[in-house]
């Protein structure tokens, strides 16, 4: 393969193709074994009726091989996802939406004569202010006969962590960074409570097939299976997912703005200024609000054409900003759940197949609103240290907020605990920051005492 | 036909898998028939409603 061909690493699993980096571009390869079932995937017009629906990436043939491989059939250009975000960065809503699109996608291709022949959230992306499923090679030609062959594979990646979250009322999106393929049906059993039994579709799914688990078939025993049969295994799914509920128990953060709107004009001044110093701003195309809540914030972003990372450690803040932006189609808010203090980390194969969460971010701005104190005086980290992770993240510039230590809200944070932060200073921020970045502006938000700072990344 | 599968369906899965689609054709059937019904009634009352003179 030539050298300006990069595979992509988590590109290995299946054999009808790969995923491939060319100039920036992401590709994918088909490979001649494939042929067969990507040519009905086409001529059956199932690709067009996917894509139409928005459902699935749209691409591009490109008939030219580009890495020189003796197996290569055609070569696929798609849209280009703007920023690759995993499973276990999803809120509840996300990863149910995930799977519903999954199930409606196969149900749509059993109607074009393809079946999914894999049924993982990582086919999954965000584009374009929805989910969308992004492999076009997981269609092969349906044959009645024959089970769904990713039936264990959707029970274990989409259901068995849902059902969890309904059950527990706790956001588990955790869990599968631990279990990346799918939560085990008979980790999945044990962790339910005993009264999941008595739901019909629950008891099938999940009980059923983890007390089944093992058990092999004998060696020439037919199984038969029809169309209809496989319907009504995706209808029962679907009906059993649609009735599942995001765990909602109010959180610390879930109702910060409410409360912070009261405190004068403060969330309004911020909101001015912000957008005043991002409008003088000329060259911001992406931009990454690290603790973004509701994402009032990163609206302010999207609003001037900016595609915005909302990112935050609360699970419901992330899901309630999901629910908006789906329900008011917004475009260009990718909302994430993301602890600064522990961003996700690059798991599977190598260490490579999944990246981490710093090595996917690199954007022209960087936004960290009254964040910096939950991070030096709630987890003890050091300014220097924060200053090297933001730098990290962005291109350009950072719009950073300082908390004073007199804050009402760090005095409620110290009410509990000895104040060891000798350090926290503006005096120390700023010297701490001023080895990464270049303080460009400076202005307290009205009479707050907290003060809003742009700065530029040192050249 | 040459079937690239790469995924493991679960050893004893496909034969598990007829058994859960098999229950749920029952199901189904008898929650068509009960949604017939439903319908069937709701229907006669709305038809008895349309009749009643204003």
């Amino acid at each position: 393969m030539p050298s300006f061909i990069q595979k992509d690493p988590s590109s290995f699993r299946d054999p009808s193709g790969f995923v491939f980096q060319k100039d920036y571009l992401v590709y994918r390869q088909v490979n001649k074994d494939f042929k067969d079932h990507f040519d009905f995937f086409i001529s059956s017009g199932c690709y067009k009726k996917l894509a139409d629906a928005d459902l699935l990436i749209p691409h591009q043939e490109i008939k030219e091989n580009f890495t020189g491989d003796s197996n290569w059939y055609t070569t696929l250009l798609p849209e280009q996802i703007r920023f690759i975000s995993y499973p276990y960065e999803w809120s509840f809503d996300m990863l149910k939406d995930a799977a519903l699109l999954t199930l409606s996608i196969a149900q749509k291709s059993i109607a074009s004569g393809m079946i999914l022949k894999d049924a993982t959230p990582f086919n999954i992306q965000w584009h374009n202010g929805k989910l969308v499923f992004i492999d076009s090679l997981s269609f092969e030609r349906y044959n009645e006969e024959l089970p769904w062959i990713a039936y264990r594979q959707f029970c274990e990646c989409f259901l068995s962590p849902l059902l969890l979250m309904h059950h527990t009322k706790i956001s588990l999106h955790s869990l599968l960074l631990a279990y990346p393929e799918g939560i085990p049906l008979a980790v999945t059993q044990s962790l339910l409570p005993w009264k999941s039994k008595f739901s019909f579709h629950t008891y099938l799914h999940v009980h059923l097939q983890a007390s089944y688990a093992g058990k092999s078939a004998k060696a020439n025993q037919k199984v038969s299976f029809s169309k209809k049969k496989m319907l009504n295994l995706l209808l029962s799914l679907e009906t059993l997912i649609k009735k599942l509920k995001s765990p909602s128990k109010p959180t610390t953060w879930s109702a910060y703005y409410e409360e912070a709107s009261q405190r004068n004009d403060y969330v309004e001044r911020k909101k001015e200024l912000i957008s005043s110093w991002v409008s003088e701003l000329s060259d911001i195309k992406d931009a990454i609000d690290t603790g973004a809540n509701d994402g009032i914030f990163s609206e302010v972003l999207a609003a001037k054409n900016i595609f915005a990372i909302a990112a935050d450690a609360d699970p419901l803040c992330i899901n309630n900003l999901y629910k908006n932006i789906k329900a008011l189609e917004k475009q260009n808010i990718l909302p994430l759940i993301i602890d600064f203090s522990n961003p996700s980390p690059a798991i599977g194969l190598n260490n490579t197949e999944r990246k981490t969460f710093q090595e996917r971010v690199n954007t022209d701005m960087v936004f960290a609103l009254a964040i910096i104190h939950h991070l030096v005086i709630g987890k003890n980290i050091p300014f220097a240290s924060i200053a090297n992770q933001f730098c990290k993240y962005t291109k350009k510039y950072l719009i950073i907020e300082f908390v004073p230590k007199a804050d009402e809200k760090i005095q409620q944070m110290l009410k509990d605990k000895p104040d060891i932060y000798t350090n926290y200073s503006a005096e120390k921020f700023e010297k701490e920051f001023c080895v990464f970045f270049n303080i460009v502006k400076k202005q307290e938000i009205g009479s707050s005492g907290r003060v809003l700072y742009l700065m530029a990344k040192d050249e | 036909m040459n079937y690239l599968l790469y995924i493991d369906p679960g050893s004893g899965s496909y034969l598990l898998q007829a058994i859960i689609a098999g229950a749920l054709g029952v199901a189904f059937y008898f929650k068509n028939i009960k949604n017939y019904i439903k319908s069937f009634f709701s229907r006669r009352r709305k038809n008895e409603d349309d009749n009643i003179p204003s």
